[in-house]
């Protein structure tokens, strides 16, 4: 192999950023699509109701018990089955990321929710509000903000999960490295740029959640 | 206009509330109090339906809190409460904890909803507090704001679950003139406390709550001077001195 040989990122550049952007469009839809799917969910944790309950426990339960790269193949099979007709690796890898991390979002929703006192509720009722209406404008957004760092954590997760689309030949930004590597021969260079960015990313985002912890833990 | 049938409510094999029947008339004020663990706070939650009972019936308006089928989110639009621990939306500014629920249940527009919050604010004596959160406001402050919150929606019943317990001693008169006016202008209220200054000036009737039900009533404090039970006596000797 010789020499380290940089120009091979300089001449996929282009090609490279694309697979950066498919990691990206994975991780904001497995995060927006989680989250959304883990309120819905981690509020049915707390219904009273059982039949409301059940399913919502077994479904946090379940996909906290498997390896995401077994729910990655699954969707990968079942999705096509389900839709009638194939819908491509990025839309699988897109609805197992979101059901995954779903219930991953759902156990910090619920904790965060818990932590508002029931009497928050009960006042927002005597005003006249629904239950809905109370979760969404007084609960919700004292639990999300009290959830931020959790939720941010979580996040930097789920940015890493999405290399593991790979395996169903989805061009996120680990395969379109290998790509070129099959091609140019230039596994050292490439695999220490992806690191780089990874690890830039990540810890950015680490930081700042440290960083909201901390301010957090001060305005106490 | 609130009409309590032998009201009873459990936990489990634990009794809460034991045959409590009262009735309240339009522009009453009844004071309710009672060692701690009596029910007060739980008879109040019953009234405006935030807590089941399994027994009785409770009637407002001709509307029967028992029956399934009553709109508990069109009830309690009737009735206003104010706790303890005031229970102020932390991340909403005064104002917006007022108008939120004007807004977006009874469909108010924004600039009428903040009109009459401006107004409610001058009528509990803070218009200067508006726009700042209720962390930075003392404890009379905020307990004056939730009484505003909870007028805001016009209701026909104020219910009160000892508004003045968490607040220092020099700001329980501030909240007490702005319920004393209330009581004045006619409103219909229940109120849990032990302020018997209160109550001399504006109750129409005082309940003593022990063990679930209730044990002794009276429509003035004197009543309380003789007591049925030496049970009752000990607890109101000690709070009529203080
Ligand atoms: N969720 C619950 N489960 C079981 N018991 C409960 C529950 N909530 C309240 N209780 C009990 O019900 C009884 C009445 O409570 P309540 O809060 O109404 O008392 P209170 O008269 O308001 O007392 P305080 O002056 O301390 O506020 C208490 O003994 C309490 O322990
Ligand atoms: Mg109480």
């Amino acid at each position: 192999m010789g020499t380290f040989d940089w120009k091979v990122i300089y001449d996929n550049f282009p090609f490279l950023m694309k697979g950066l952007l498919t990691t990206v469009e994975l991780a904001i839809i497995g995060i927006t699509g989680g989250l959304l799917l883990g309120i819905i969910v981690g509020m049915a944790r707390l219904s009273s109701k059982k039949i409301i309950y059940y399913p919502a426990t077994l479904f946090v339960n379940f996909f906290r018990s498997l390896p995401l790269l077994l729910v990655i193949f699954w969707f990968y099979f079942l999705v096509p089955l389900l839709a009638g007709r194939p819908m491509g690796d990025f839309f699988s890898a897109s609805v197992a990321f979101i059901v995954f991390e779903a219930s991953y979002f759902a156990e910090i929703i619920r904790a965060g929710i818990q932590s508002i006192s029931k009497e928050q509720m009960q006042a927002a009722y005597s005003t006249g509000f629904t239950y809905g209406q109370a979760m969404r404008y007084i609960i919700l957004p004292q639990a999300l903000r009290n959830m931020v760092p959790s939720l941010l954590t979580q996040s930097v997760v789920v940015f890493q999960d999405t290399s593991l689309a790979y395996v169903i030949g989805v061009r996120e930004f680990l395969r379109s490295a290998s790509i070129v590597d099959a091609r140019e021969m230039r596994s050292l260079e490439l695999y220490a740029f992806i690191g780089v960015i990874y690890f830039v990313i990540c810890y950015t985002m680490s930081k700042m959640s440290k960083r909201l912890e901390a301010k957090r833990g001060m305005a106490k | 206009m609130i009409e309590i049938k032998n009201v009873s409510k459990w936990f489990g094999d634990f009794r809460v509330l034991e045959n409590v029947s009262e009735t309240i008339e339009k522009g009453q004020v009844v004071v309710i109090c009672g060692p701690s663990g009596a029910g007060k706070s739980m008879l109040c939650k019953c009234l405006n339906g935030l807590e089941p009972f399994q027994e009785g019936d409770i009637v407002v308006d001709g509307i029967s809190l028992a029956d399934p089928s009553t709109d508990l989110i069109k009830l309690r639009q009737k009735m206003g409460m104010v706790f303890q621990r005031f229970e102020l939306y932390p991340h909403m500014k005064i104002l917006e904890n007022i108008t939120i629920a004007p807004i977006k249940v009874k469909k108010m527009s924004q600039a009428d909803a903040e009109k009459k919050a401006f107004e409610l604010l001058e009528r509990v004596g803070i218009p200067e507090q508006a726009k700042k959160y209720p962390g930075n406001l003392s404890g009379g402050q905020q307990q004056r704001v939730a009484i505003a919150r909870a007028l805001a929606m016009e209701p026909e019943i104020m219910l009160f679950d000892e508004p003045t317990s968490a607040l220092d001693p020099e700001m329980i008169k501030e909240v007490l003139d702005v319920m004393i006016n209330l009581a004045k202008s006619g409103m219909t209220m229940v109120v849990v406390t032990h302020e018997m200054g209160f109550a001399r000036e504006v109750a129409d009737e005082i309940i003593f709550m022990e063990k679930g039900s209730i044990v002794e009533r009276g429509t003035d404090v004197s009543f309380f001077k003789n007591p049925k039970s030496e049970r009752t006596k000990e607890f109101l000797d000690k709070i009529l001195l203080v």
